[in-house]
């Protein structure tokens, strides 16, 4: 196996013609909701969906499934906005534009399979903060849900060899950012700073991306880069994950991220671990029953 | 038998529901129910807790949910009524092979960690016990996967499953150890038949499973009995500590601690949790299950030096 590095790769990252490009809607879309919740414009957003015609079919499919069935059906985009509410209507338009990053024949982990797991980490980040009182919850939620676009590059950029690693991962059962340390010389998390960048996202986010899994001194990262670490981790164990069993056990006790948390929110040590499990388990019926309803063809 | 009798239950309340389903007051049913049992019920499981609430709603002649949740808070009887909501919650629960994550947690994390640190060690035997066994089920599943593990990843190794339970008649009819057809739904087909037997219309669990496992009749609170539980790699005591008041849970739960060899595992049942018990257990997280583990706490260490 030969083993590539990150700079090697670089070029190719950044040359046009690879490069996954930012979704048309995704940016005035990340504008809009950067603001207040009371703020948020909402018939800005219905505009928005109006733009993408497969986005407003979902819309309506989604408010249609039996995750919300109501005894009429609902046949406009505007009812469908109203029933599904604002927060859904974004998890639904999200991941729709982002699953356009790449061409739908270039995927090597299974689409539906990668959204589960972003959209999981993505609402459960957002939770975490929550109970954390950590004061940007809009901010963890677009972590989560951007925390492996590294992924998709590595996909665009090196699909041989990322196949490859995707396999060997999934036969052994092992992490996938140690697979790609040995096989390719670099991770998602560094790919997809480098795709952060070239995107312009905001630092923190990009520190999310690339500190996800290895969060070095917590410090640096700060809260976000630990909000997202457990939430990865907490998904990856509540069949959220890459779609292979990881035979793992996590102690929370050890886990550094939790230990500097629990220094900056002290109300985190009174947390209900075990309950905050169990509501995962509803999160996780809610997220499979969202991404269906995207990937239905 | 009691497959038709469940699946009535839950379709005819099924039929009940409807817009019922978003009555507030589940919601704080369910909380009670956690705090005195730690047993959570999920939102999407709440069809199984309205349908079983419907059960004691009927026995007790309560017309709405809000006047059953008197029945559990306000009247005299109250801690006698929750004992029989919590029964009738954790019914059917008794399979073998109930939970996979769990079974799949011990073959593939719990098994592999023992078995790593004894070897250096050089022991080569595992102890279990499952505490408040009723008739059988959790304990004959652990000796099947034990005698699997036995013929492929530990070769030459040996282990000793204790079982024990206050009812005499639970245990007898674990000794027994035949099972009907609901009961034995989620074994595996290899399982089925290469560990039993059909006899009528029930099943009946081979010898070499059943010498496996040791039966024996044990109260948990009492104190100079469980002083004797010592040197335990993994411990099941599940859906047994709901019954129990806040005080006998703390104590039995030490009594639980201590059986434990350091790095032990303490498993409950799938949805019930040791908050507000003890802290001297971590949780951990497993692939779609959790487990408590019995370790060194992390700044002892570092206290020290």
């Amino acid at each position: 196996m030969t083993t590539g590095t990150l700079e090697r790769f670089r070029s190719r990252i950044t040359s046009i013609d690879s490069m996954p490009t930012i979704p048309v809607i995704l940016r005035p879309l990340l504008h809009c909701l950067d603001q207040p919740v009371e703020q948020i414009d909402v018939a800005r957003i219905v505009e928005l969906i109006s733009y993408d015609k497969s986005v407003a079919a979902q819309c309506v499919r989604m408010a249609n499934s039996a995750l919300f069935g109501r005894n009429k059906p609902v046949e406009s985009v505007r009812t469908a906005v109203m029933n599904l509410g604002m927060w859904r209507i974004r998890d639904l338009l999200f991941s729709n534009s982002l699953s356009q990053v790449i061409p739908a024949n270039r995927w090597i982990v299974d689409p539906s399979v990668f959204w589960r797991h972003s959209l999981g980490v993505a609402l459960v980040s957002r939770k975490f903060a929550e109970i954390l009182g950590y004061p940007d919850t809009e901010k963890a939620y677009l972590a989560g849900l951007l925390h492996d676009i590294g992924i998709l590059v590595n996909s665009m950029v090196a699909p041989e060899e990322f196949r490859a690693t995707f396999e060997k991962a999934t036969r052994e059962q092992i992490p996938l950012n140690e697979a790609e340390s040995s096989a390719l010389g670099f991770t998602h998390c560094d790919s997809g700073r480098v795709l952060g960048e070239a995107w312009k996202i905001t630092p923190d986010l990009i520190q999310a991306i690339e500190l996800h899994h290895d969060i070095g001194d917590p410090e640096r990262g700060g809260p976000l880069v630990a909000i997202v670490h457990l939430s990865d981790l907490l998904c990856r164990l509540r069949d959220l994950g890459y779609g292979y069993y990881e035979p793992r056990q996590i102690d929370f006790a050890h886990e550094p991220g939790w230990l500097y948390l629990v220094m900056q929110f002290p109300n985190l040590a009174d947390l209900d671990l075990a309950r905050f499990t169990f509501t995962l388990d509803e999160y996780a019926k809610e997220v499979r029953e969202l991404v269906s309803t995207v990937f239905t063809p | 038998m009691p497959k038709m009798a469940n699946e009535t239950a839950v379709l005819a309340s099924e039929a009940i529901l409807g817009e019922e389903l978003t009555d507030p007051v589940w919601i704080r049913i369910r909380d009670l129910i956690y705090q005195v049992s730690g047993i959570y019920q999920a939102e999407n499981k709440f069809y199984l807790l309205i349908s079983r609430c419907h059960v004691r709603m009927k026995a007790v002649g309560a017309r709405t949910p809000r006047e059953y949740m008197d029945f559990l808070m306000a009247r005299p009887n109250r801690d006698a009524e929750m004992r029989s909501l919590l029964n009738e919650i954790t019914i059917g629960e008794t399979c073998l092979f109930r939970s996979v994550p769990q079974i799949e947690a011990l073959r593939k994390v719990v098994i592999p960690a023992l078995a790593e640190a004894k070897r250096k060690l050089s022991f080569t035997k595992l102890r279990f016990w499952s505490a408040g066994c009723s008739t059988g089920e959790e304990s004959y599943t652990l000796a099947m996967i034990l005698l699997e593990e036995t013929q492929t990843s530990l070769k030459g190794w040996t282990f000793e499953i204790m079982a024990t339970d206050l009812n005499e008649r639970s245990i007898a009819k674990a000794q027994e150890g035949v099972y009907n057809d609901y009961a034995v739904r989620n074994v595996p087909p290899d399982f089925m038949r290469k560990y039993f037997t059909q006899v009528g219309t029930s099943f009946r669990v081979a010898d070499s499973v059943r010498k496996c496992v040791t039966f024996n009749r044990l109260n948990m609170l009492d104190d100079s009995k469980m002083l004797f539980m010592r040197g335990i790699d993994v411990i099941f005591c599940c859906n047994v500590l709901i019954y129990f008041d806040g005080k006998s849970k703390t104590r039995t739960v030490n009594h639980f601690y201590n059986a434990l060899l350091t790095n032990g595992y303490f498993f409950l049942g799938q949805s019930e949790s040791l908050y507000g018990i003890t802290e001297k257990f971590h949780l951990v997280h497993f692939p779609g299950a959790t487990g408590y583990w019995k370790t060194n706490p992390p700044d002892a260490n570092a206290g020290a030096a």
